[in-house]
């Protein structure tokens, strides 16, 4: 029997440190779990917090590395901590904004926070995967995860909707990642992406069955990004779930979906951009124009956000098709950090309506908000309008520099597209603005002194929204460095954005 | 896959040159009767009047003794009573599936037999994979019982279908658990070579190696007799509750066939043990002819196959059937957590003690030959006070 | 022309195995078929010189998750009525997709410059992947245990009792 040479591994502690903070955090939580009442779930709330703290303050050590560890399976780069970076933002906001609702919608468990955990586990994974199988296992851990939480409010019949429709849809939708995995697999005889890249770049012909690989694996993203048509599981899994866990199903999901579909498309599979971007093209165009169109006519407002959610996704998409440079590839990654801050802003006020036990979801239940409650009202205010892309809030400037990107690749049409659609949604946005200020007759909502931990979520957001829309630069700074290093590119220090 | 069978009968058949492949097929095929028809087929017919003769005693009654010497023959009345017999299917059965199971059932029983190692030679094919093979053939079981139980559409058959497969599956778990203390101290999963690292010594059998082995042997001996429906484990044919099980509504040479399969099973989970744990047919080395060196292996397996199938029934004779939830709780709560720290306990001695201890083997055989002895005392002392002509009688 | 005609054999059974899992009108049945589907997959293993692949397939598929899933299939109440478990809706749709898919795959495979592996021969593998295991590939194998965690904990939330007072 030969023994094991283990030091052909390519150990690294910089790189999964802060992974294994998240699952000794989870593990913890689980034990302590058996020791604590459900009346005091809060501390396994701050056990969670905690753990997030320990995996942030270890992700900044891999600031400026650009390496790569396990013999390139993690990536070390500056792309990675940008998404890790606002995925455990995301996820602390998460954590706080259930430590009251959980309790009050008896969602109260250590099973809630592990869950949370391992899902955030599974999104730095996308986040720093640097070849197929890790962004297949951190899909995993974090859908599994994510399906057990949407049905986590097991007597409501939605809420079980919501997991059976986001478990099937998810699972399907793993299953052509999967496949298009093996394809590419097949077609280049890599799993690690820098390879891939290197196989594709190789070749003059395109080998079909290359194509048939990126095909499934575009589907497979479509499904995790909620991009029309493959967008069919996002309003009912985003109306059914815990609201707390919609907001992190629209922010930390989707980014890290996004984290794992830039990456692969943009470091190994670029060489193909002319047959993958006509396709973003046309998945963009749709599902702004689905989302926005059918979200005028919601009536629900968590329905409403999964609309927007979608609409969302197709900018984001705008910029993805017209990326072609460090630039264009900082705006979508700029794009998606605005998007999040507004989105946990915007839903941090729907968990505040929400009491968990009797729904409050209704745009007509934000009536006359303003008047009991104008700080939660201007939030949410705030939010909405930044969604809508009104200056100076971070979506204003975010849709600006995605716009500016496609037009410099020359992609005008889609511009247009886009921009009337963001007309169209200030309909349904300003709608529930005027709900809040103009009409009478809501719901009461409890006093926010009681429930600290939403309201500095909500704050974080707004916050988030204001800076980003006032000051951009750096980081929009950080979102080209990010997206070069992920190139292998050096990162520019004078950001000097378009035109 | 030399000094296999399969070349030993090419050579007789075909003489010394090296076999084209039809010829090497013809040489596989008559192995395999060899074995099945030499070896399986008759000992899962014999064990059958050996197990009614074994109980019979340990119950103080006769047992059958009229067809041949002592009832020898009993087992071959029986085969040619039930191919006599009536196939019933019943109306509302699922036919072809009713028909299939028993098949499914055989087939787990008849591949096994591919990797038995019944001495140096004697080996249909020594897989790399033997032993990982042996497990997971004998699994398929489940399937087969599983089909039994649904298509015969009766609750009997179902619930007992369900329980066994409930059963088999969860005892699965520490069985394979027991498994890897062997395989982490030889790093192979051939059979042949798990017995080759062995020596004939009993002080040099794997089970006395380390006290994590030695649990684990006996963790491997009650899991395979859960595994096989036995008592005390035989919930899926309590006749008390479900008649018989899986087999209620199977009549005929199907009925034999679930039987054949069982009283077989015996034998296989006996040489997984054997092999892996108890020196399988290592014999002292002496200088005399390959032939009877491995006629004297093969006897030294199948004695001690034997002495563990004999075990075997005589805790059916003498124990208790557990309670359903006794049974998953012992699986569960008791060897699967041992089975892991004994996995992981084989795993630390093999980094510190990479030969092994000499030491620890000779203290372990010191104490498992104390338990044999105070058994064999307490044995002794109860006997003493019975009638002792009916037990050690054999010709009554 | 032996291995070809095993791994035509063997596809021929894990394919019609497929077919009756999808088409049979009786769930129970479907269950029983995936049996073989795994079976022949697990022959084609063989042939490809991949023995452990081989044994782990028949191991955890066959004797883990077809057992699982018969059991699911049997504890559902009512399974037997082919109306409520394995009715057949929008055909018309799914063979247009599926014709349309499996087209495409056809010209992909036909037309496709597969990366050629070196051709297999009968050496044991079970070494290699446990060295790849704990080497190369050291933290997808640590990272599945966590897939699996996260998949047990999400189980019991979905599948536990709810306790009231």
């Amino acid at each position: 029997m030969t023994p094991l040479n283990l030091t052909t591994i390519d150990f690294s502690w910089l790189a999964i440190l802060p992974l294994i903070a998240l699952s000794v955090g989870a593990i913890v939580v689980m034990l302590a779990g058996t020791r604590v009442d459900d009346e005091d779930s809060a501390a396994l709330g701050f056990i969670v917090l905690v753990a997030l703290l320990a995996a942030f303050l270890l992700t900044m050590f891999e600031l400026g590395q650009n390496t790569a560890a396990f013999r390139g399976s993690l990536a070390v780069d500056d792309y990675a901590v940008f998404f890790e970076v606002i995925i455990i933002i995301a996820t602390a906001l998460t954590v706080a904004m259930s430590l009251e609702y959980a309790a009050d919608a008896g969602l109260a468990g250590a099973e809630y926070y592990a869950l949370v955990a391992f899902a955030a586990l599974g999104m730095l994974l996308m986040a720093a995967a640097g070849d197929l199988i890790i962004i297949f296992l951190g899909l995993e851990t974090m859908s599994i995860a994510v399906y057990a939480l949407a049905g986590f409010i097991r007597r409501d019949a939605k809420s079980n909707e919501a997991a059976i429709k986001y478990f099937l849809l998810g699972a399907f939708s793993t299953g052509f990642l999967l496949y298009g995995i093996a394809l590419l697999y097949g077609a280049t005889g890599s799993v690690r992406l820098t390879a891939i890249h290197a196989s594709i770049a190789a070749r003059t012909a395109v080998n079909p069955l290359l194509l048939l690989g990126l095909g499934m694996l575009l589907i497979g993203f479509g499904f995790k990004v909620a991009a029309v048509p493959f967008h069919m599981w996002t309003p009912d899994a985003y109306e059914g779930a815990p609201t707390p866990i919609t907001a992190f199903m629209a922010v930390a999901v989707k980014l890290a979906a996004f984290a794992g579909f830039l990456r692969i498309f943009f470091t190994s599979l670029d060489p193909l951009a002319t047959e993958w971007s006509p396709v973003l093209w046309a998945l963009a165009v749709l599902s702004m124009t689905a989302g926005n169109v059918i979200a005028l006519v919601q009536s629900n407002i968590k329905r409403m956000l999964a609309y927007s959610a979608i609409a969302h996704a197709g900018y984001a998409l705008v910029g993805m098709a017209a990326a072609n440079g460090r630039e264009a590839g900082g705006a979508v990654l700029y794009y998606l950090l605005a998007y999040a801050f507004t989105s946990l802003g915007a839903f941090g006020v729907v968990v505040a309506l929400d009491r968990g036990a009797e729904s409050h979801a209704q745009i007509d239940d934000y009536r006359g908000l303003a008047r009991d409650h104008p700080g939660l009202a201007a939030a949410m205010a705030v939010c909405l309008l930044s969604l809508t892309g009104v200056p100076p809030l971070a979506g204003f400037v975010a849709k600006f520099y995605v716009f500016a990107a496609a037009l410099n690749a020359g992609f005008t049409g889609l511009v247009i597209i886009a921009v009337l659609n963001s007309v169209v949604s200030a309909y349904y946005y300003v709608g529930v603005i005027v709900a809040m200020y103009m009409r009478e007759g809501g719901v009461a909502v409890e006093s926010m002194s009681r429930r600290p931990g939403l309201l500095i979520s909500i704050a974080v957001g707004v916050a988030g929204v204001i800076a980003l829309g006032i000051y951009p630069q750096p980081y929009m700074g950080a979102a080209v460095n990010a997206f070069a290093s992920a190139l292998g590119r050096p990162a520019l220090h004078a950001v000097s954005m378009l035109p | 896959m030399n000094n296999s069978l399969v070349t030993l009968i090419g050579r007789a058949m075909f003489g010394p040159a090296p076999l084209d492949h039809t010829d090497q097929a013809a040489a596989i095929a008559v192995a395999c009767a060899v074995v099945l028809f030499a070896i399986a087929v008759p000992f899962a017919s014999i064990v059958t009047w050996v197990e009614r003769r074994v109980w019979a005693r340990i119950q103080s009654r006769v047992g059958p003794n009229r067809v041949g010497p002592n009832g020898f023959l009993q087992w071959l009345a029986d085969g040619v009573k039930h191919v006599c017999k009536e196939d019933v299917i019943p109306e509302e059965a699922d036919a072809p599936l009713f028909k299939l199971a028993p098949y499914l059932v055989v087939l787990a029983f008849i591949l096994p037999w591919a990797v038995m190692p019944f001495s140096s030679m004697l080996i249909l094919a020594d897989l790399n994979i033997g032993i990982l093979y042996m497990t997971a053939i004998t699994a398929l079981t489940v399937v087969g019982v599983l089909m039994a139980g649904w298509s015969s559409n009766n609750k009997w058959s179902l619930i007992g279908g369900i329980r066994s497969a409930a059963q088999i599956i969860s005892y699965e778990i520490p069985a394979g658990l027991s498994i890897f203390p062997a395989v982490l101290m030889t790093g192979t999963l051939s059979m042949q070579g798990l017995i080759r690292a062995q020596k004939w010594e009993p002080y040099h059998w794997f089970i006395f190696a380390n006290p994590f082995c030695f649990v684990a042997a006996i963790i491997l001996f009650v899991s395979t007799l859960a595994e096989n429906n036995r008592t005390p484990f035989d919930l899926p044919e309590a006749e008390s509750e479900l008649v018989a099980g899986f087999a209620t509504e199977y009549s005929s040479m199907r009925y034999l066939f679930f039987f054949m399969a069982e009283w077989g099973n015996m034998f296989i989970a006996a040489a997984i043990l054997v092999t892996l744990y108890l020196g399988g047919w290592q014999i002292p080395r002496f200088n005399w002819s390959p032939a009877l060196m491995n006629l004297l292996q093969f006897i030294c397996f199948l004695v001690k196959v034997l002495v563990l199938v004999f075990v075997s029934m005589w805790i059916r004779g003498t124990l208790p059937r557990v309670r359903i939830d006794q049974m998953m709780s012992i699986c569960w709560k008791y060897f699967v957590p041992i089975g892991f720290i004994n996995m992981i306990g084989t795993a630390i001695w093999v980094a510190f003690f990479p030969h092994g201890s000499r030491l620890m083997e000779m203290a372990m055989f010191a104490l498992a030959l104390a338990i044999v002895a105070a058994f064999a005392w307490r044995v002794a002392y109860f006997t003493r006070r019975s009638r002792m002509e009916l037990y050690f009688h054999p010709t009554i | 022309m032996g291995p070809l005609i095993t791994f035509y054999a063997l596809a021929l059974l894990a394919i019609v195995s497929a077919a009756i899992t999808a088409f049979s009108r009786n769930i129970v049945h479907s269950a029983f078929a995936l049996f073989g589907a795994l079976a022949g997959v697990a022959g084609i293993y063989v042939l490809l010189g991949a023995d452990f692949l081989f044994i782990i397939q028949i191991f955890i598929y066959i004797g883990g998750i077809l057992v699982v899933t018969i059991f699911a299939v049997m504890l559902t109440q009512g399974i037997a009525d082919v109306n409520v478990s394995n009715r057949a809706v929008g055909v018309l749709p799914a063979l247009v997709t599926a014709g349309v898919a499996g087209g495409v795959m056809f010209y992909a495979i036909i037309h496709s410059s597969w990366y050629h592996a070196r051709p297999g021969s009968a050496t044991p593998t079970t070494y290699w992947i446990g060295d790849a295991f704990l080497g190369p590939y050291v933290l997808p194998f640590e990272v599945a245990s966590l897939v699996l965690l996260a998949a047990l904990i999400g189980a019991i939330v979905i599948s536990r009792q709810e306790v009231r007072e």
